[in-house]
């Protein structure tokens, strides 16, 4: 017999009414549920978009910044205050949590000494502990950690020899070793707090309660919220560079961060002040943006590039130990067949400038620029100049095959097959490839999802990327293009371009014995590095990478825009708290 | 028997789920991609400088992963971590665990995904039926184009539009987010109410565009089922015209559209990936999409099998109802 006549079976309508209250319930986006927050207006209220996956933030709830999911683009900017600021764009260093700092005559000692009167969120009286502590502690954990390799190279110990004094010995002389603490673009060390962090394992601990008001912090600003949706920062009442005016107390009282969700819905919400920053953006949508709401503006005002020269000159990189790009004629060939002011009116509609050399032209890297003048209008690493490229290759033995595209002896053509990622690789990439296909190159484009991984091991032909160098004297970029170093042992060496000199090396570890405070040497020994390499060309200089934040002036004045920035605008910097106390109510 | 049937039926969702398993486990690897030095090389340039260090700290993190133990020992851990619902950190958000992030993502999308996929089949149905139905008013005949031409509209694009014309232009509804900034997630009606406007231009998308499809079904198996003798058999009999309508036809024409309709809510985990990056709607589509992208294998397993169970279970269910859906079909062996 059939059971469909069961008594036991559930009837329909309990069945559609737990469904309807499972659904309910499910919608709503419980994980952060809490108490309401204060309302504050939206004239005092700084709304940005940033970062995220998908419009989601995936690491709403990770505040502790060593972790290795971890990043400080995305709010912790906001919590960990530095022992100092540096903005390129002013040369100017602004001593913070620390007060001043003395290197021993070897470079192998370095003093910090503190503020007093300095307070966590919570209450906990900030001190050298704390410094010693965040130190100490990077050095033990070395590769579990973010940046903790780079202190462990070259940290022996650190120790609080008072509350207000941090004595640090190093392995090996580190003159800039400060600079490196020091909050600049995205490099810096985080000051954590070590009653909170202490016996706690930092590759896994998150940092967040919100019941306990952590993160705790020595800034302005507080977490309230934090969500898949958004990042939620108050100010605090009372902040210490405020009472002893070294800074405003911000004018913003709430600073909320959106998750990108895209650039045509952050271009809708700030036409219709729905948001006060948007993330970079592609330079054909700002004329639109500033015809509908003539409040927008950016760095450089309604004008063309639209932003600041970021510190990341892009590049054309080609494999220098893959035939023929290991030949430096090749290199110049294919450096002469691109016509750079093209690429600039195609790829990015005007919005851009050429890059001569792999660090950008701020005001104190000029005097490094001019000290290689010559060299440059002897070996112009922009000239456009197809007959010239011709020539070497047809020195090289190239000849046209009847295609057009040049080939070798072996009648093997001269390919190059171009990866890219991000902004860069799209804007540019398949005007480049044009172009050298014009010249008899036979280019092609990809933006494979492994690019980092094919870039850094070295499996490419040519890629699109640029240099995270130098920002005030030239150590950082020469850097880039070191082969080994003895006098950084262990050092990683980034050369992506894998190109390998043995006396350019040398000059690089010379370099780094110099205080960078040193300009007259360092111009020396940069001056001696660029006959070296200007002549071989490792990458090929394209453009410089513009940061193009649209800003909107509706309820929030004096952004940092030219002629008179004061640190370069990016949100997702380490020195956006500068950007956040100098922002007026409009 | 039934008790027989419901172990039978048990018994293959099982063997699914662990073909599934077994085949989510080994196609992430085949890439040959190593998805922690990846992510570290991804992060550390991030800011455009790559830290020292990132070779030791691959190898480190491996180690913790498990992913430095030979292939065979990393899928006997991974079945008894799957066995029980545990399925390991992201390697991309670590420490974040797989559970954390789908638990972040799995509202999202049973709200949107779910509720307009329940509307647009609870509408459409029902449309389908009237348009079929000789009684129905005239006008209905002039609704169905439209809706056929909008179900061949990408949803997505279809979103757009709506934001543009919605959002922007006529500025009634938010552009994008799953609540307002500024808001707190608690349960008010005030953010129950906000939540609701910030889901009606994505389930409007949505709706607009899958209603026409099962009105289009719909209308087929009406057409079909008032053929039937029984119907002609009531309607001989006097009965009402809403009872027929109701009892008789939608009831019976009914049946395919239910399968369709738990595949498709089987289906939703798996996402409207588009939509929900539209709209900024933090699912568990996009959650699949950027794991894909990172080659984040944990997250990958993790989502895959939850649409598998998902799927696996509908199935499941679905099997077991059907016989008390439609009473011609016996839980009996014939």
């Amino acid at each position: 017999m059939s059971e469909r006549f069961s008594p036991s079976r559930p009837r329909r309508r309990e069945v559609i009414k737990a469904g309807l209250a499972a659904g309910v319930t499910a919608m709503l986006p419980w994980q952060g549920a809490r108490a309401e927050l204060p309302p504050v207006a939206r004239n005092r209220t700084m709304i940005l978009v940033w970062g995220g996956r998908e419009g989601r933030w995936v690491d709403w709830d990770l505040w502790n910044p060593y972790s290795i999911g971890s990043n400080h683009q995305n709010g912790p900017n906001l919590v960990y205050e530095p022992l100092a600021f540096y903005s390129a764009f002013a040369d100017k260093t602004e001593m913070w949590l620390a007060e001043s700092f003395e290197f021993g005559p070897d470079f192998k000692r370095l003093t910090i000494k503190t503020r007093s009167g300095i307070n966590w969120s919570d209450g906990t009286p900030f001190s050298a502990e704390d410094v010693a502590y965040t130190l100490n502690s990077l050095r033990d954990l070395g590769a579990k950690v973010r940046w903790g390799v780079d202190v462990q190279q070259a940290v022996a110990k650190a120790e609080a020899t008072d509350a207000n004094t941090v004595v640090i010995d190093f392995k090996i002389p580190s003159p800039r070793f400060f600079f490196f603490m020091t909050y600049k673009y995205d490099i810096g060390v985080y000051i954590v707090p070590k009653h909170v962090f202490d016996g706690q394992d930092w590759t896994t601990f998150k940092n967040f309660d919100l019941e306990k008001r952590w993160p705790v912090s020595t800034g302005p600003w507080q977490v309230v919220a934090a969500s898949p949706q958004q990042k939620v920062f108050d100010r605090r009442a009372a902040w210490w560079a405020a009472e002893r005016k070294l800074a405003p107390l911000p004018a913003v009282e709430r600073n909320i961060w959106l998750p990108n969700a895209g650039e045509q819905q952050t271009a809708q919400a700030l036409i219709t002040n729905q948001l006060d920053a948007g993330a970079g953006m592609q330079p054909a949508t700002f004329p639109t943006m500033f015809t509908q709401n003539p409040k927008i503006i950016t760095h450089t005002g309604q004008n063309k590039p639209y932003g600041y020269m970021d510190w990341w000159p892009i590049s054309l990189y080609v494999n220098n130990e893959r035939p023929p790009f290991n030949d430096k004629d090749v290199r110049w060939a294919l450096s002469q067949y691109i016509d750079r002011q093209q690429l600039v009116e195609v790829g990015y509609l005007g919005a851009n400038t050429p890059s001569k050399l792999p660090l950008p032209p701020y005001p104190p890297l000029l005097p490094y620029f001019d000290a290689v003048k010559d060299l440059l209008a002897k070996y112009d690493t922009n000239e456009f100049a197809p007959k010239k490229g011709d020539a070497l290759l047809q020195g090289k033995g190239f000849k046209k095959d009847t295609d057009g595209f040049w080939a070798d002896g072996q009648g093997k053509r001269l390919a190059v097959n171009i990866i890219g990622f991000g902004a860069a690789g799209p804007a540019i990439g398949p005007v480049l490839v044009e172009m050298l296909k014009r010249r008899g190159v036979e280019a092609g484009m990809a933006l494979p999802p492994d690019f980092d991984s094919r870039f850094q091991k070295g499996e490419y032909d040519g890629a699109i990327y640029g240099h995270g160098g130098s920002v005030n004297e030239p150590y950082a970029t020469l850097r880039l293009y070191q082969g080994a170093s003895i006098a950084v042992p262990g050092a990683h060496q980034a050369n992506f371009a894998r190109w390998k000199n043995a006396d350019y090396d040398k000059l690089v570890d010379e370099a780094y014995a110099v205080p960078p405070d040193d300009s007259k040497k360092l111009a020396e020994i940069w001056r001696r590095a660029m006959e070296i390499w200007l002549p071989e060309l490792p990458d090929i200089q394209l453009v410089q990478n513009i940061h193009r934040i649209p800003w909107n002036t509706t309820y929030w004045k004096n952004w940092p825009v030219a002629p008179h920035p004061y640190v370069n605008g990016a949100h997702w910097h380490l020195t956006f708290p500068m950007v956040l106390w100098s922002l007026q109510s409009a | 028997m039934r008790a027989a049937y419901i172990a039978r039926r048990f018994g293959v969702f099982l063997l699914i789920l662990w073909l599934a398993a077994t085949l989510n486990f080994f196609l992430p690897r085949l890439s040959g991609q190593d998805p922690v030095h990846a992510k570290l090389l991804q992060q550390a340039a991030l800011g455009g400088y790559v830290q020292a260090g990132i070779e030791e700290m691959t190898r480190e993190y491996e180690r913790r992963f498990g992913l430095d133990r030979p292939l065979w020992r990393q899928y006997l851990t991974y079945l008894a971590d799957v066995a029980r619902l545990d399925f390991n950190y992201s390697i991309a958000n670590y420490p974040k665990t797989v559970r954390e992030l789908v638990a972040d993502a799995v509202p999202w999308t049973l709200g949107l995904l779910g509720t307009t996929t329940l509307l647009s089949f609870v509408i459409g149905s029902l449309l389908g039926a009237l348009l079929a139905w000789p009684r129905a008013p005239r006008w209905m005949l002039w609704l169905m184009p439209p809706l056929w031409a909008l179900h061949a509209i990408p949803f997505f694009l279809l979103g757009l539009i709506l934001t543009y014309l919605l959002a922007f232009q006529l500025p009634l509804l938010p552009i994008f987010g799953g609540y307002s900034p500024g808001a707190t997630p608690s349960f008010s009606w005030r953010f129950v109410w906000d939540v609701f406007q910030h889901a009606l231009l994505p389930a409007m998308s949505i709706i607009l565009v899958a209603t026409g499809g099962w009105a289009l079904g719909m209308r087929g198996m009406m057409v079909t089922t008032m053929g039937e003798d029984y119907v002609v058999f009531a309607e001989a009999k006097g009965l009402k015209a809403p009872t027929v309508f109701l009892r008789y036809c939608l009831r019976n024409a009914i049946l395919p559209q239910v399968t369709a309709l738990a595949l498709a809510l089987g289906q939703i985990l798996s996402g409207a990936v588009l939509v929900e990056v539209i709209f900024g709607y933090p699912g568990i589509g996009t959650l699949l999409f950027q794991a894909i992208r990172e080659n984040d294998h944990f997250v990958i397993q993790g989502v895959v099998f939850i649409v598998i169970v998902a799927l696996g279970l509908t199935t499941f269910v679905l099997d077991v109802v059907y016989p008390w859906l439609d009473p011609r079909i016996s839980y009996r062996r014939t």
